[in-house]
């Protein structure tokens, strides 16, 4: 009750994951992490490349499971270290938006198609989804490549595709994986900024994984994940 | 568990947008349906052929054949009495045993059986049998015209064979050529021979017409000559010699108009029957019984004997030398019980019943049980063959989506990312399978439809293609798939069965192969899956 009261969308608590290293030793990737996302606000982390960034990502969306810890999406508390569930994938599909670095646009659907998606897997009705859908395209400037498939769109255009398919359902938090490492730099800033805009118009909080300084800048908050640390600056 | 976004992924992978069909989904169709459309088209044929020998079989011989438990019965009494029961259509009583049949030097002994011929609509159609059994000859400068023997010509002294013994003594019915020099001018009536008994004589005849509407019909040897009228009935010169019809055209017949026929009359075939050769051994040596081929007949059901003789019940109670003597009778119920088994085993039960047990009534598929077992046991076996054919089919798919599975790592992560289960990511190929199978089930059931209605043609195609235009004959003749009866799904049960376990055959076994995949997916660590490259 106390994470509504402050409107935090999620928080992890003393968050640890190690990976077994040829068998052998361990490797910590992070170690006892801590970090709180509010409604509508923003939170880069930086990083050097393994350092754990992705990994705590998929922690957070409860992809695999952690070491130790505890993870709150808004008032639900979630034990880390146990083993994902069925019945979390219903919440995550409903609450939290993913972007990759790799787009990951389904081939066979067209963009509508693979924007509906989201919607598909909320078990949300469709017909109501169509035209806020619409909306976004619109708004990313890819609405004239709606009935395109993803083969036919720039790497840019797929990313805008890909942030609208995160933005559809209305998500409390979106989780952004690298979203412009396969971008020109002028495309990568355009993508940011419509990321972080359409994030502060839906009031929808995100977490940025980026390598780039002036995009990390940009967020509410930043953060570096140095030897399994969070280091807020 | 909502599986609709499942089924729409997997509709979209095997259908993509944008794209009327994957390579993979075609192929995987394709083979599905030709899997389930030779299946469903060899049990169909199985089926149309133990149908076609189950009516041959109840033409042949009727539904049951009754016959006695004891030497002495009243047979004559107990025919009636079964033959007015409401469920018997017609009852025809039968002598049999085995002659000697002579024509000079060729001998046969063939399974001979006495009639009544006076049922000319016995059980047995012998007319029929005489129809099929009917090969006209092929002259050089002639016609055969001879009509198709008909019980009518049974007699004491006349006899009918099958086309085994006929072509075994070398003998044959009479037969009536109209010979090809006839002077006929434009008149397009015709001269008919309507009737050619066993006694005709070996003659030559002719017609000449005096007028338009007269003529004369007149032997070679001019020992017979009637002058007749078109006004006036067809002449009949009685027993033992042809009558002619004339039928008149569009155009009128002409003064000197003239039709020639030659008559061949029929073989005269001499007989022994054991009872004889019985008395030859205490030095009674009596001539052998002369009878003439009235006709040469053919029984649709192999299982018949195909050295077999039909005489009339008096002359094979002489061959035997007893009186008053049946060997049992062929029994044909009404139609309601023509296809169920179950309730003519119960009528034939009871019906021994009413005889108080001095027959026995044995139904058809209980007389020919072993023929049908092994008609089954090849249905059996052909569908054992065919199931690989499935399984094969079944590996395909079941490697193709486990191919698709590798292809799309990181999209199953990305599926799970955003909120699928695992298990309804495993059901996305799953479902791949099923809808391959159902489609490919249909088509294939389509397929199958087609060949069923097209069959003729196909079959001739094919037979004529392997086996050239005259091997073609043969070949029908040994599978006579023409008169084959392979019934729709809507019009017989059976068949309903065959088309739905085959549709349902093909369904499971595309949904298991999709299994495999769909479980291989569905343990895929998401996160591991994301990293993949």
């Amino acid at each position: 009750m106390s994470n509504q009261r402050e409107n935090v969308v999620l928080k992890a608590s003393e968050l640890s994951k190690s990976f077994s290293v040829l068998g052998t030793s361990d490797l910590k990737v992070l170690d006892e992490v801590n970090l709180t996302l509010k409604q509508s606000s923003s939170l880069s982390i930086r990083g050097d490349s393994g350092c754990g960034k992705t990994t705590l990502l998929n922690l957070l969306a409860r992809l695999e499971p952690a070491d130790g810890g505890t993870i709150f999406w808004g008032d639900r508390e979630i034990a880390a270290a146990s083993q994902t569930h069925a019945m979390e994938a219903s919440w995550r599909a409903k609450h939290i938006g993913v972007v990759y670095q790799s787009y990951y646009l389904i081939p066979e659907l067209t963009v509508m198609e693979n924007v509906l998606m989201s919607v598909r897997l909320s078990g949300l009705p469709i017909t109501e989804y169509e035209g806020r859908a619409k909306e976004l395209l619109e708004q990313m400037g890819v609405v004239n490549k709606s009935m395109q498939i993803p083969a036919k769109l720039s790497g840019g255009e797929r990313q805008r595709v890909a942030i609208v398919r995160a933005l559809v359902n209305r998500p409390q938090v979106i989780l952004a994986d690298e979203p412009t490492g396969n971008l020109d730099e002028r495309t990568g800033a355009e993508v940011m900024d419509l990321l972080l805009s359409s994030c502060t118009k839906e009031k929808t909080s995100l977490i940025l994984v980026t390598h780039n300084p002036t995009f990390a800048r940009a967020t509410n908050e930043t953060s570096t994940l140095t030897d399994g640390k969070l280091i807020y600056e | 568990m909502k599986l609709t976004w499942p089924l729409f992924l997997a509709w979209k992978q095997l259908f993509p947008s944008q794209r009327k069909v994957s390579f993979f989904s075609l192929l995987a169709i394709v083979g599905v349906a030709l899997g389930v459309n030779v299946m469903i088209v060899v049990v169909a044929f199985m089926q149309g052929f133990q149908q076609k020998f189950r009516s041959d079989i109840i033409d042949s011989q009727g539904h049951a054949r009754a016959v006695p438990l004891q030497r002495k019965i009243a047979w004559r009494k107990d025919s009636q009495k079964i033959a007015s029961l409401p469920e018997v259509a017609m009852v025809s009583t039968y002598v049999q045993g085995h002659l000697l049949v002579q024509n000079r030097d060729y001998h046969a002994v063939p399974f001979s059986m006495g009639i009544n011929p006076s049922q000319p609509k016995g059980v047995l159609p012998i007319n029929e049998f005489l129809k099929k059994g009917f090969v006209p000859v092929h002259g050089y400068d002639s016609k055969d015209i001879t009509p198709v023997p008909t019980i009518n010509s049974l007699e004491d002294d006349v006899v009918f064979i099958t086309q085994q013994v006929a072509n075994r003594l070398g003998v044959r019915a009479a037969t009536v050529l109209i010979l090809d020099d006839q002077n006929v001018t434009e008149t397009d009536g015709k001269v008919q021979v309507v009737r050619l008994d066993p006694y005709v004589e070996s003659e030559e005849w002719m017609i000449e017409f005096l007028a338009e509407d007269r003529y004369k019909i007149k032997n070679i040897l001019g020992s017979i000559e009637l002058n007749c009228s078109l006004d006036e009935p067809a002449a009949d010169l009685g027993w033992g010699y042809p009558q002619f019809r004339v039928v008149p055209g569009d155009k009128p017949f002409s003064k000197g108009d003239r039709y020639r026929f030659q008559t061949f009359r029929s073989s005269i075939l001499e007989i022994y029957s054991p009872t004889m050769i019985e008395q030859a051994k205490s030095d009674e040596m009596a001539p052998p019984r002369e009878v003439r081929v009235g006709g040469i007949f053919e029984v649709p059901w192999q299982g018949f004997h195909t050295d077999a003789l039909i005489g009339t019940h008096r002359f094979m109670e002489d061959m035997r030398g007893e009186e008053n003597v049946c060997d049992g009778f062929f029994i044909k119920f009404q139609t309601n019980y023509l296809h169920d088994e179950n309730k003519l085993g119960e009528l034939c039960a009871r019906l021994e019943g009413e005889l108080e047990g001095n027959w026995r009534i044995i139904p058809w598929f209980v007389e020919n049980a072993w023929f049908f077992d092994l008609l089954k046991f090849e249905e059996y076996l052909m569908v054992l063959i065919m199931i690989p054919i499935g399984l094969v089919a079944a590996f395909a798919i079941a490697i193709a989506l486990m191919t698709t599975v590798l292809r799309k790592i990181r999209e199953i992560g990305l599926l799970v990312a955003m909120g699928g289960t695992r298990f309804a990511v495993g059901m996305i190929f799953c479902m791949q399978g099923f809808i391959i199978g159902t489609l490919g089930a249909l088509i294939g059931c389509g397929l199958a439809l087609l060949f069923i209605r097209y069959r003729d043609s196909l079959m001739s195609f094919i037979v004529t293609k392997i086996a050239g235009e005259e091997g073609q004959a043969g070949v029908t003749q040994f599978y006579d798939f023409y008169s084959l009866e392979v019934p729709y799904p809507w019009e017989s049960e059976q068949s309903m069965i065959t088309f739905l376990t085959f549709i349902v055959f093909a369904v499971l076994v595309s949904t298991i192969a999709g299994l495999l995949p769909a479980w291989r997916a569905a343990r895929m660590n998401p996160a591991e899956a994301l990293r993949s490259e």
